[in-house]
C-alpha cells in the first residue's frame, strides 16, 4: 500500500468518472470508461490483488470497451433529451442517490477498520488459507486454489452464467430472414473502408503470439496471476482483433456460429465432467483427490493439482467460445453479413 | 531506491492528468482515442514500477504485457469505427442515405 | 548500475513530459499525433530498459528471466505502438479532418 500513488490514482478516477457522465458524446465516453477501466486495474495492482487487476483489465478494459464501441456503432451517438419532466427525473435520481449513500454510510461505521487484523475472516479463514493451501493442493497461487478447488462449486456456476449471457445475446439479437422489419434503408457511405496494408501484416504477424501468450496465461495460473478466465478472454481478443483488421468474414470462417455455442457447451461441460467423475470414483463432487485412482503416478495432493488444471481449461475454452459470439452478435447486428 | 521509485510513480500520475484533460476536452472524438492511448502506455509503465517497489517484479511483469495488448486492441477497435461512420462530433448521421442523392 | 537506472529513468521522464506537453499544445489533431505517437514509444522504451537492468543485483536464472520479460513488453510496444498511431492517424483522415495551415499575413499598409 503505497499511499501517495492511491492518493493520485484515485483522484485520477473520480476525474474520469464525472467526465463519463458529462461528455454528451457515446463514442467518447465509451472511450473515457476505457481509460477509466485502466486506471482501476491500476488501483487494483497497487492494492496487491493481481488477479482482479489481470481480470479487469482483460475483461473491464479490453473486451468490454470493444463491445461497447460495436454496440455504439449499431445505434445512436447522442444522448437523448426528453422534452418535458426533466427536473423531475433528475431530482428523483438525486433523493434515490443521496438515500442509498447514506444507507451506505450508516453500514459502513459498523465494518472493522482498513486491515484490521482481528476481524473474524482475517483470525480464522484466512490463516487456514495462507498456511494450507501448498500443502493440501501443492499449488503456491492462493487465489487460483480458493477459486478452483475450495470454492469450485461457485466458479462452475460462474462459468454457467457466462454461457447463458452468449445463450442471451443470440437470443435477443439473432435475426435469421432476409427481410426484416428492423433495417433501416441501405445507407450510402462515402468510403467503405479499405483494407489497410500495415494493420493487416502486423495483426497477421502478432496473433499467433497473443494465442500463445493466452495459453500460457491458463496454464501458469498455479503459479503466477492468471487462471482459465483471464487466459480465455486474452484468446477471445486475439479473434477480435483478425475481425478488426481483416474482414469479418475471415473470423466467421475459423469460428461459425455452431462451433462457438458448441465450444461454449464443452467448456462447461468439461467443468461438470471432471466433478461428476470424481462422482463416479466414490467422492463428492468436485473432490479432486480421487482423481489419483485413475490418473497414473498422482498421489491424492498431485490430483487435486490437475483437477484444477483440467477445469481451469474448459473454463478457458467456454469463455473464448463466448466472448467471441457475444461479439459477433453485436457488431452484425445478428445478421452476420458485415461488421466493424 | 523505493523513494526515488514513489518519485516517478507521482510524476508519471500528473503526466497522466495532463493527458486527461486532453482527452476530456478534445474537441473531436479523435482526441480522445489519442489521449486514451497514451494513458494505456503509461499505466503500462505504472504497472512495472509499481512491481519494482514492491520487490516482485515477476507478478506484475504478465499484467503489464496483457495491458500492453489489450490498449492495442482497443486503439485500433475505436479507428475501425471512422472508416464507417465520418462523423467526428455526435450531431448529424455519418453517411449519407441513397434517396438524398437521388433528389 | 545504480546510477545507469536512476539517468535512464530521468530520460524516460523528460521524453514523457516533452510528450504531454506537445499533446496539449500543439495546434492540430496530426501534429498532437506526432508528439503522442514518437514520444510515447521512445519514452517507453527508455523507461523499461532500467526497469530490466534493476533486477540484476544477483546474477540468476529467475531474474534472467523477469528481466527478458520486461524486454519482451519493450518489443511488444515497439511493434504495436507505431501501428496503432498509423490506424488513429488514417481514422482522422478518412473522417475528414483539415490540416492546420497559417493564416496569410494581411498585407501592411
Amino acid at each position: 500500500m503505497i499511499w501517495q500513488l492511491d492518493f493520485c490514482v484515485l483522484t485520477l478516477i473520480v476525474i474520469c468518472a464525472f467526465a463519463t457522465i458529462m461528455v454528451k458524446d457515446l463514442l467518447s465516453a465509451a472511450i473515457i470508461f476505457g481509460a477509466y477501466s485502466f486506471l482501476m486495474c491500476l488501483l487494483w495492482t497497487e492494492m496487491g490483488a493481481v488477479d482482479v487487476a489481470f481480470t479487469e483489465a482483460s475483461v473491464g478494459a479490453g473486451v468490454s470497451t470493444v463491445l461497447f464501441f460495436a454496440a455504439v456503432y449499431q445505434t445512436t451517438r447522442r444522448v437523448g433529451v426528453r422534452k418535458s419532466g426533466r427536473m423531475l427525473s433528475k431530482a428523483f435520481a438525486l433523493v434515490a442517490a443521496l438515500l442509498t449513500g447514506l444507507v451506505l454510510v450508516i453500514a459502513e461505521a459498523d465494518f472493522p477498520g482498513f486491515g484490521d487484523i482481528f476481524t473474524p475472516a482475517s483470525l480464522h479463514v484466512s490463516p487456514y488459507y495462507i498456511t494450507q493451501t501448498l500443502h493440501d493442493t501443492n499449488v503456491p497461487n492462493m487465489v487460483t486454489s480458493v477459486l478452483a478447488d475450495y470454492r469450485g462449486f461457485d466458479t462452475m456456476f460462474e462459468t454457467a452464467v457466462i454461457f447463458t449471457a452468449g445463450l442471451a445475446v443470440i437470443a435477443i439479437l439473432r435475426r435469421f430472414k432476409k427481410e426484416d422489419r428492423c433495417d433501416l434503408p441501405e445507407p450510402y457511405v462515402i468510403s467503405a473502408g479499405y483494407p489497410d496494408t500495415i494493420i493487416r501484416f502486423v495483426a497477421r504477424q502478432l496473433v499467433p503470439f497473443i494465442q500463445l501468450f493466452a495459453l500460457y496465461v491458463v496454464a501458469h495460473g498455479h503459479h503466477s496471476p492468471g487462471g482459465g478466465f483471464q487466459g480465455g478472454v486474452i484468446l477471445g481478443a486475439s479473434f477480435i482483433l483478425l475481425a478488426i483488421s481483416y474482414d469479418f468474414k475471415v473470423v466467421l470462417g475459423i469460428m461459425s456460429e455452431r462451433w462457438n455455442v458448441l465450444l461454449g457447451n464443452i467448456g462447461v461441460l468439461i467443468y461438470a465432467g471432471i466433478g461428476f467423475l470424481c462422482l463416479l470414483l466414490g467422492a463428492n463432487f468436485l473432490d479432486y483427490s480421487m482423481l489419483s485412482k485413475i490418473l497414473p503416478a498422482t498421489d491424492k495432493i498431485m490430483a487435486r493439482s490437475h483437477g484444477m488444471l483440467g477445469i481451469e481449461i474448459g473454463v478457458a475454452i467456454a469463455v473464448m467460445a463466448i466472448v467471441i459470439s457475444i461479439y459477433l452478435n453485436i457488431v452484425s447486428h445478428g445478421k452476420y453479413d458485415k461488421g466493424l | 531506491m523505493d523513494s526515488f521509485f514513489i518519485g516517478i510513480g507521482v510524476a508519471l500520475c500528473f503526466l497522466i492528468l495532463l493527458t486527461l484533460h486532453r482527452a476530456i476536452q478534445g474537441p473531436t472524438a479523435i482526441d480522445r482515442i489519442m489521449g486514451v492511448n497514451v494513458i494505456g502506455t503509461k499505466t503500462t509503465i505504472l504497472l512495472v514500477i509499481i512491481g519494482s517497489i514492491y520487490h516482485r517484479v515477476d507478478m506484475f511483469v504478465d499484467i503489464a504485457l496483457a495491458y500492453a495488448l489489450l490498449n492495442f486492441i482497443v486503439t485500433i477497435a475505436a479507428s475501425r469505427y471512422f472508416h464507417h461512420r465520418k462523423n467526428l462530433t455526435s450531431s448529424g448521421y455519418g453517411f449519407k442515405f441513397r434517396s438524398e442523392e437521388d433528389k | 548500475m545504480t546510477i545507469a537506472v536512476i539517468m535512464l529513468t530521468l530520460a524516460g521522464l523528460i521524453f514523457f513530459f516533452a510528450t504531454t506537453v506537445g499533446i496539449l499544445r500543439f495546434p492540430d489533431f496530426f501534429s498532437r499525433m506526432h508528439a503522442a505517437g514518437k514520444g510515447d514509444t521512445l519514452s517507453s522504451l527508455l523507461m523499461l530498459l532500467p526497469l530490466a537492468l534493476y533486477n540484476f543485483h544477483e546474477f540468476d536464472l529467475a531474474n534472467m528471466l523477469v528481466a527478458l520479460k520486461v524486454l519482451l513488453i519493450a518489443v511488444f510496444i515497439f511493434m504495436a505502438s507505431p501501428t496503432a498511431t498509423h490506424a488513429i492517424l488514417d481514422a482522422g483522415y478518412e473522417a475528414g479532418i483539415k490540416p492546420w495551415t497559417k493564416k496569410p499575413e494581411e498585407e501592411s499598409p
